[in-house]
């Protein structure tokens, strides 16, 4: 057999801010996928909701290959996710959700994203509203997927703190310097 | 979680292809000194492309052997709450693979085609996962120094150039801080418990102190791939460089805790660097090459987990194609 | 935890021993199923099931020392010295959560079939007038729902896939279910505790269980074996839980008088 498909991940980490583009997973379906992304990257905290879509469906975009005059598919209408990429700060996430809009194409919701979102975005991203699976939007959910890492305290390197601080302010002394 | 070595006869030099320009090539190298981060779809040299998806996938690799010499002692960790701290720890080591393989998946290798290539030995993984645990301070051991010695190249990769592997990187880095830590906190609590305990730290030491040295590789003048990799801000800074900054927050914290690190010429100079005694490399050679080590039990465990979940991944698959005929029908 | 003005009258020594008991029972299931689960550490089929599976694992490992938190609050024991320093004969888990992990049908069957019975003990466990219960039962909870719905997912999977993910599943369930079925017998001392209101009724707990396996296992197209009775229960162990323990215990009994870990 050939491998499981790949799903993109967007993970929300609180109300009130957006889902952002953490990775990836194999999975067998969506339901999987969304199952496995929870394990993957809400073991740690903070999560509220997880949304994945096969990778494959994804319309992705940098701006280099825009300057280049590459364009995407002029068919199929819907509604879109739009994500981008604004800076090249370092980062654990390529980007965040910047809006949802109607179009009648792929390459329709880039131009409209384009004019609302700014044109200077490193990298876009455009998910067709059908192609996403999402975790439930309830208390209930929140409380049995993500509220429990919080408890998971071993697993915090904040939880060590203490350990080596001596050996660290010794260290800086000897060097007489700091340190990344 | 490491840097990986091969032997140098092994590695073919560079080769710029016909299809690449030299106006390509600078304006590409630009942005590399601009500070741009290349992503997926954006122009790269065929060899940064090359150079990437080996470096990646066996550092994926390397996470994903990793997690069995520590595996094998969550069923014999001692209290309730070390147990705990180990499942985390290895999870976190298929995390960091799973992050991994993504950021190599995203320049155009397939995870089956990298899982292949593991398996069939084709691929390498960090030789540091051939050595033997013999005692339960092994674990705190290989978190204190291995995972130390990974933190100081895994900082160094969250700069790099390609934009997938930096992200892996640090979100890597936020977690792997806390596999340093408990593996610190457990010696510095065995250094000074019971004689036994001790004993069993000291011995760790004795044992994991210069392969730790070595897996952060050959020195400058030995290191192949060093000079296309800096250029294209993917090695930020030299194996000596990193070496020196491991020895020189490591041994303060190792001596304090009362351990004697096994090398007498070990000593520190004007500038108050930790300077290391000659390293043996003709060991790491044999372990990298697997003539010595268990490369072969490594790798047979590997194959043996991914051929017993063929059906596994088989039953997802068609229940996949069935539920999608469902929704078509 | 500590006990209450409220919940301090109604503790008779009889019933104190009795939640004693059940705190054992519970927290030797989880410690030792959590065991097992960590076994694939490394093997799994996937690389992120290996991650699913040890969030598992931890997870229920976290509820053990929760439980051993209450029976330490009623008897002063140590946890430490409870999992690492007892022998085989004195573990009270049910056969069930001792037998080898086996191939992932068995793991995830074994996984559903627990998951769902803890669901519905602690959903119970919430009404208990004994408030450090209540607690614990509510804080368990939430982690067991997301459990179960992950292992519900995966039979459904194992048990609809190929024909051989079928039969293997099918395998699974007509070998475990008579251990299975050891969850819902009531422990020898808990009657009287059980009647004040301090613990769940197990039979209760077991008809709402086997609705709800029952319903999702034949959903799926598997079928429930005909029982005959096993030689086995919390105090009459398997082959295999010594073996297991002899790997536990390893190094803590190998060096007797390290006790701080």
């Amino acid at each position: 057999m050939s491998e499981l498909p790949r799903w993109e991940v967007f993970k929300q980490d609180g109300p009130g801010k957006v889902h952002q583009a953490v990775g990836s997973v194999h999975a067998g379906d969506g339901q999987h996928a969304l199952f496995t992304a929870r394990s993957v990257f809400a073991r740690r905290p903070a999560a509220v909701s997880l949304w994945v879509a096969r990778a494959d469906q994804i319309y992705a975009l940098t701006k280099q290959e825009l300057d280049a005059g590459k364009g995407l598919p002029q068919g199929g209408s819907g509604s879109f996710h739009i994500f981008g990429k604004k800076t090249n700060r370092r980062s654990m996430v390529l980007g965040d959700h910047l809006g949802t809009l109607d179009a009648g194409s792929p390459q329709d919701a880039l131009d409209a994203a384009r004019l609302q979102f700014g044109d200077e975005l490193l990298v876009w991203w455009i998910v067709p509203d059908s192609a996403l699976v999402r975790s439930v939007d309830s208390a209930e959910t929140v409380e049995s997927w993500f509220a429990p890492a919080k408890d998971k305290t071993y697993k915090q390197q904040s939880s060590y703190g203490v350990v080596g601080q001596h050996a660290s302010a010794h260290k800086k002394a000897a060097r007489g310097g700091d340190h990344d | 979680m490491t840097q990986i070595h091969t032997a140098p006869a092994s590695v073919p030099a560079p080769a710029a292809l016909l299809t690449e320009t030299p106006e390509q090539l600078a304006a590409f190298e630009a942005r590399i000194a601009a500070g741009d981060k290349i992503e997926p779809g954006d122009w790269m040299p065929a060899e940064y492309r090359r150079q990437l998806i080996r470096m990646i996938s066996q550092h994926a690799h390397s996470e994903v052997v990793g997690m069995l010499p520590e595996g094998e002692w969550i069923s014999y960790a001692p209290s309730l709450k070390r147990k705990l701290i180990l499942m985390a720890k290895v999870q976190d080591e298929a995390g960091h693979g799973q992050y991994l393989y993504h950021a190599a998946e995203t320049l155009g290798a397939t995870r089956e085609d990298m899982v292949d290539a593991l398996l069939s030995g084709k691929a390498k993984y960090s030789s540091i996962f051939n050595y033997p645990t013999h005692s339960w301070a092994d674990v705190g051991m290989i978190g204190w120094l291995v995972d130390g010695a990974a933190i100081k190249n895994q900082t160094m990769l969250a700069g790099c150039s390609y934009g997938p592997y930096s992200r892996a990187m640090v979100r890597i880095c936020s977690e792997e801080t806390f596999h340093h830590k408990q593996g610190k906190e457990m010696i510095v609590l065995y250094a000074q418990g019971t004689p036994q305990q001790r004993e069993m730290a000291q011995d760790a030491l004795n044992r994991w102190w210069w392969p730790s040295l070595m897996m952060l590789g050959p020195h400058d003048a030995d290191s192949p791939n060093s000079g296309v990799l800096s250029r294209w801000g993917v090695k930020l800074k030299s194996n000596d460089e990193v070496r020196q900054e491991y020895m020189n927050e490591h041994v303060p914290e190792l001596l304090e805790a009362g351990l004697t690190i096994p090398d007498a010429d070990m000593h520190q100079d004007e500038q108050g660097n930790w300077k290391h005694g000659a390293i043996d490399w003709t060991e790491f050679w044999a372990v990298v090459k697997g003539e010595r080590g268990l490369n072969k039990e490594r790798l047979g465990a590997r194959q043996q987990a991914h051929e017993g979940g063929a059906w596994v991944r088989d039953a997802l698959d068609a229940y996949a194609a069935r539920e999608s005929g469902a929704k078509r029908a | 935890m500590t006990e209450t003005a409220l919940t301090r009258p109604i503790l008779t020594e009889a019933v104190k021993l009795a939640l004693i008991a059940r705190f054992t029972a519970l927290a030797d299931d989880e410690m030792i199923l959590s065991h097992r689960v960590a076994e694939w550490t490394g093997h799994a089929p996937l690389l992120e099931e290996d991650i699913a599976l040890a969030n598992i694992a931890q997870d229920e490992l976290g509820h053990a020392t929760l439980w051993l938190g209450l029976r330490a609050a009623l008897d002063g024991s140590n946890a430490d010295a409870l999992a690492y320093h007892r022998d085989a004969a004195e573990f009270r888990n049910v056969p069930l959560t001792e037998l080898p992990k086996g191939d992932w049908a068995v793991t995830m069957v074994r996984q559903y079939l627990f998951d769902a019975w803890e669901v519905l003990w602690l959903d119970a466990a919430r009404q208990s007038s004994y408030v450090p219960l209540a607690e614990a039962a509510t804080q368990a909870l939430r982690e067991e729902k997301f459990h179960l719905q992950h292992t519900a997912l995966w039979v459904e999977r194992l048990a609809l896939g190929t024909p051989e993910s079928t039969r293997r599943t099918q395998d699974a369930l007509t070998q475990l279910w008579p251990y299975a079925l050891g969850l819902g017998e009531p422990l020898p001392t808990e009657a009287d505790a059980v009647a004040a209101g301090l613990l769940p009724d197990v039979a209760d707990v077991q008809t709402r269980w086997q609705r709800l396996v029952r319903g999702h296992l034949e959903g799926v197209g598997l079928s429930f074996p005909t029982l005959s009775p096993l030689p086995y229960n919390r105090q009459q162990h398997t082959e295999h839980l010594v073996p297991l323990l002899a790997d536990f215990q390893r190094v803590a009994r190998e060096f007797p008088e390290s006790r701080v870990w």
